[in-house]
């Protein structure tokens, strides 16, 4: 089987002869083939081919991919910079578009054919798609783009100060969503588009459920039925952190049929399967911090619990590390995820 | 308010007032503390930095959110603003100066800024640097205030290694100032290993878990156990 035909097999619910590996790596892709990190963010072919590489060597059954959680930023007018130092893993925000409540009155719908980093993502969705790869766009999740247009904390105040300025960022956001999403699916074609979804800033850690309840699970609704509507197939959303009190929302946003839903070590995947497998394939969830450093042994067990629980998803499984592979793991580290896909279809 | 209030009535006024994030009651209160004749200090300490205490323990236990934290923080802040004026210099109670900041590469800033938030209420001297703050950047605020703690915070594997770094350069030019470390991938072994002075699992327990380190520090115990 070929790259994405054992992903895109498991999508249509035909069977396939091992567990899927779902890549959730970029940093790592560009340090494993000695170039600096920031080649992944800044260059599209170059991010494309480093990426084929490393996915390539380790049995990934996905990708590659573009895409950062800071997105939201540069396209409505703040400033990002790109990760340059040892320490720095991923383009970060150093100016946000909005800071002060005036601020959102400036606020304009970005053009996704120019605005910030979509030229780049653009780029590398064609190279997706003449490669014969899954076509993604990662732009979202709802909240997470509005916390990169005005600092998360200046969000968190106004929930309960001034909730209708939180509500117009989110519509903001929202809107840009189904632009972007619309704009891929004219280039490629709505069913050839998978659009992916972060959203790191809904956690719990963050945001109550009530908050979640009422500023943020409209929107998922809204964009992801307009998505829907256009034609796409799949949505995934990356539920990042811990939303265990956010579970049972997520099961009224409409995410394709299968939708894709990943997840991080914070949700247990038997509780993931239980709420959002009917119709969603599971992907998740192996600790970044293990994969760092942790041993091998450790490493294979806990894949072999995940793919356990796998197991049980009605639609399906992929193994995953639960968010993005630290850039400085250790080659071998990344490679048991596979041995323990291998061993667990040995082993029946 | 006209009529005379206890001591005790306008403390518990103002702890209520952070815990229902309610600046507008805070202010009254910090108001009728100073007419009143409550010492400013007092009012503080025993009333909005209390009241913040609780604050950290109701987010411990997910009762709180980031929202809810950051308002009360608010309320705290606007009755500080009016009690400041008036404060009396005393000796009493510990004097704290911190730097604080996340390391860089990492932006997150949310847990450090809700670290602040608690130093700040205990009434410490706090020097934010801000997120994706440069290792050598440390050191220099450190020697320019002359700070006895300085707090690092780090939410990626990646910037966690730049940890050590900066504790290396703090440690062989001021060996004598206390390093705290945070975040989500630190643990007490990790910040024991990085040679860090303490480390504290979340905002609730940082101010009680510094000066334990600062303590350990001055005692002259290299190590620390758990
Ligand atoms: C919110 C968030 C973001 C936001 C940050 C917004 C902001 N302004 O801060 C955004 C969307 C921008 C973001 C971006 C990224 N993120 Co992020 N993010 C998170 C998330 C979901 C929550 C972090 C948070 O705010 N927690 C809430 C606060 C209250 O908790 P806390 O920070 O732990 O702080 C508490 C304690 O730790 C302690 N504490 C904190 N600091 C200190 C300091 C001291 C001295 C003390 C005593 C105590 C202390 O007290 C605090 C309060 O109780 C976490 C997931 C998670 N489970 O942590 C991922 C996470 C941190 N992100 C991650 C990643 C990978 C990224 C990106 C690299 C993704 C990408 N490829 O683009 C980028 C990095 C950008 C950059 N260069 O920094 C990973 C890091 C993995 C790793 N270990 O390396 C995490 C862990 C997700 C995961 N499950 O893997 N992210």
């Amino acid at each position: 089987m070929t790259v994405t035909d054992r992903a895109m097999k498991l999508l249509k619910g035909e069977t396939i002869d091992r567990i899927p590996l779902f890549p959730f790596i970029l940093g790592f892709c560009a340090k494993n083939a000695g170039y600096p990190i920031a080649t992944i963010y800044q260059d599209a072919s170059k991010s494309f081919e480093l990426q084929t590489f490393t996915l390539e060597q380790y049995s990934f059954d996905w990708g590659p991919l573009y895409g950062y959680a800071s997105y939201g930023t540069w396209e409505f007018g703040g400033e990002i910079k790109m990760p340059e130092s040892n320490y720095e893993q991923a383009p970060f925000h150093t100016r946000f578009p909005v800071n002060v409540e005036e601020d959102v009155d400036q606020l304009q719908l970005p053009d996704p054919a120019k605005a910030g980093v979509l030229p780049i993502a653009m780029e590398f969705s064609k190279l997706q798609a003449s490669n014969q790869r899954p076509i993604s766009i990662i732009c979202g999740g709802n909240f997470s783009i509005a916390g990169n247009i005005c600092p998360v904390e200046t969000l968190c105040r106004w929930m309960l100060k001034k909730p209708e300025l939180v509500h117009r960022i989110m519509k903001m956001a929202t809107d840009h969503i189904v632009d972007v999403v619309r704009y891929w699916c004219e280039a490629f074609g709505a069913a050839q588009v998978i659009p992916q979804m972060w959203e790191p800033l809904a956690a719990n850690i963050i945001i109550s459920p009530k908050q979640f309840e009422r500023f943020v699970l409209p929107y998922l609704v809204e964009s992801s039925k307009k998505i829907l509507a256009m034609g796409v197939q799949h949505i995934l959303y990356h539920i990042c952190g811990d939303q265990n009190k956010n579970l049972p929302m997520w099961t009224q946003v409409p995410t394709g049929n299968p939708g894709l839903c990943s997840f991080g070590i914070d949700i247990d995947l038997s509780v993931a399967i239980e709420y959002l497998g009917e119709n969603n394939v599971i992907i998740g969830n192996i600790d970044p911090i293990a994969l760092l450093s942790e041993t091998p042994d450790t490493i294979y067990n806990l894949c072999k619990t995940a793919i356990e629980k796998g197991k049980s998803a009605p639609r399906g499984f992929m193994l995953s590390s639960g968010c993005e592979v630290p850039p400085e793991a250790p080659p071998y580290n990344v490679y048991i995820m596979q041995k323990a896909i291998k061993d667990s279809m040995a082993s029946g | 308010m006209s009529s005379r209030m206890e001591a005790e009535e306008i403390f518990k006024g103002l702890s209520e007032a952070v815990i229902a994030y309610d600046e507008d009651k805070s202010v009254e209160f910090a108001k009728a503390a100073l007419e009143n004749d409550v010492d400013p200090t007092d009012a503080i300490l025993k009333g909005l930095a209390h009241g913040m205490e609780k604050v950290g323990e109701l987010f411990d236990k997910q009762e709180y959110f980031v929202p809810e934290m950051l308002a009360c923080a608010d309320a705290l802040n606007a009755a500080v603003e009016i009690l400041k004026p008036h404060l009396k210099i005393r000796s009493e109670g510990p004097q704290v100066k911190v730097v604080i900041g996340t390391v860089e590469g990492d932006i997150h800033e949310i847990g450090k800024n809700l670290v602040r938030i608690m130093f700040d209420a205990a009434g410490w001297e706090v020097y934010d640097l801000g997120g994706n703050v440069k290792l050598e950047r440390f050191l220099e605020e450190q020697q320019k205030t002359g700070a006895d703690v300085v707090a690092l915070s780090a939410l990626m594997t990646t910037s966690m290694a730049a940890i050590p770094e900066i504790i290396k350069m703090i440690k062989s030019a001021e060996p004598r100032v206390t390093v705290m470390v945070g975040g989500a991938p630190l643990s007490w072994e990790l910040a024991r290993k990085y040679g860090a002075d303490g480390y504290s699992p979340n905002c609730g327990t940082a101010v009680n878990d510094t000066l334990e380190a600062i303590r350990r520090v001055r005692e002259g115990h290299g190590s620390w156990e758990r």
